[in-house]
């Protein structure tokens, strides 16, 4: 999902000045911004786009994404998950930001995040969870995405030279310049990002998931799950298309979390998982 | 409403106190590991288990399993053991033993129609058009910090610290 989006966003720095309501030196931002890329600690000035425009961004790829797959419609659904995200995302250094999660209706099996803090899960993934604290795994693997503004970055990094064509797409409600930005539709959360990021997004999770009090190993247990899937499964396809095999991303986290889980227990919450009819 | 999350604290509390049960469900060594007495790092090693060997699960806690193998009973890490062996694809399809797990990366990432199963792949995601009614209807259902505060209390969840995880492989040449 991610990939997609920070590609078209890089398209740059013409399309990027016609978004922001506030003009700014651009080519100064893209310097920032990549100087920052090479100091992961300097988190605050990543991205190149202010909060409003990082927001701006996000609402248009998930009024697309809510286009090709809309909302479950079942409120305590929505509301739980809300709840859940919303305490995970309060674990994260951007407590703050307006986070928005839902359930698409999708048999899919895949999650989403677009930058703003806008994560989606698919009905399909949702309902592989055994209990909270694999929500909150998943959730706190997206949310790893938009405080890391992986999507923004390599919509930096895309060079302006791909995007002529993109500036002729149709307005198709939202914001036209955003739309320019992006892509088709919702493509751009059809776009893999680096492995690194997702590694990244996996660490980020069970760190977080932690923070919040829950058992760490919520995430290894839906990788676990999704790894059991055939390969050759539809529900699977866009997911290993864009990310590293569950296996991989397993031993990934396996060594990153070494003994330092041993000791430390958490909330599963079997039984506050809400269940969908 | 109010009396369903009494109800729902209620059951929560009740379930907190259960183990996991896994009730036989099975599972195989992805590597070599040792075999504890508890889930404990410094138990006791009952034995060592080989990559392939296989186990079965009994129960869940924390990043431990506890398993019944051919080289006695005790605690693995989680994460040295592959569950299951194979579950139904989402098309009903049984799915034929660990050679057809995912070992990586799906091929074309094309979905065959099927009727009445809604996926989502890449052309629909670009075409998808822009639904302004469906984004209000996800931005209505924002939960504040101190709702998940609140949230947060009923489920007995209490933040504590953690630091980030470094990166293992960000010493490794690349």
């Amino acid at each position: 999902m991610n990939r997609s989006i920070t590609q078209w966003l890089a398209a740059t720095a013409l399309s990027v000045c016609l978004v922001s309501a506030h003009s700014f030196d651009f080519q100064q931002e893209l310097k920032n911004a990549a100087s920052s890329l090479k100091e992961p600690g300097k988190l605050s000035s990543l991205g190149g786009y202010s909060e409003a425009e990082e927001t701006e961004i996000g609402k248009q790829i998930a009024g697309n994404l809510l286009g090709a797959a809309p909302l479950v419609k079942d409120k305590l659904l929505q509301k739980y998950v809300n709840n859940v995200g919303r305490w995970v995302a309060s674990q994260s250094e951007r407590p703050d930001l307006a986070w928005h999660f839902g359930v698409i209706d999708s048999t899919d099996i895949n999650a989403f995040a677009a930058p703003g803090g806008y994560v989606f899960v698919t009905k399909g993934l949702y309902r592989l969870l055994n209990d909270e604290s694999e929500l909150a795994g998943v959730l706190g693997h997206e949310i790893g995405h938009v405080i890391r503004k992986h999507h923004l970055k390599i919509l930096q990094q895309s060079k302006l030279l791909d995007k002529g064509s993109k500036l002729l797409a149709k307005q198709t409600g939202g914001s036209d310049k955003v739309q320019n930005l992006i892509g088709s539709g919702a493509e751009i959360v059809s776009r893999s990002l680096d492995k690194s990021a997702e590694f990244e997004a996996d660490r980020i999770a069970i760190v977080l998931a932690t923070r919040a009090g829950y058992d760490a190993f919520g995430l290894p247990q839906v990788l676990q799950e999704i790894g059991h899937t055939a390969s050759n499964d539809s529900s699977v396809a866009l997911l290993f298309k864009t990310h590293p095999a569950p296996e991989e991303r397993l031993t990934r986290l396996g060594d990153a979390m070494d003994d330092h889980f041993d000791g430390v227990k958490g909330q599963t919450l079997m039984g506050r998982l809400y269940r969908i009819k | 409403m109010r009396m369903t999350t009494h109800l729902g604290a209620l059951l929560l509390t009740a379930l907190l106190a259960m183990p996991v049960a896994y009730a036989g469900e099975g599972g195989s060594m992805i590597k070599t590991d040792e075999l504890k007495a508890e889930p404990f790092r410094d138990a006791k090693t009952v034995a060592k288990l080989a990559g392939g060997d296989k186990v079965d699960i009994l129960k869940k806690d924390g990043g431990w399993l506890q398993v019944k193998s051919a080289q006695g009973s005790g605690w693995v890490h989680m994460l040295s053991v592959r569950r299951g062996a194979a579950r139904k694809s989402s098309s009903g399809n049984e799915v034929a033993g660990l050679a057809g797990l995912a070992s990586g990366r799906a091929g074309t990432g094309k979905v065959v129609a099927t009727t009445g199963i809604r996926g989502l792949n890449e052309e629909e995601l670009k075409a998808a058009k822009f639904n302004e009614t469906e984004l209000k209807l996800a931005e209505s259902y924002l939960t504040s910090r101190s709702e998940a505060q609140t949230f947060a209390n009923k489920g007995k969840l209490k933040a504590r610290n953690m630091d980030y995880l470094p990166d293992p492989s960000a010493g490794e040449s690349k």
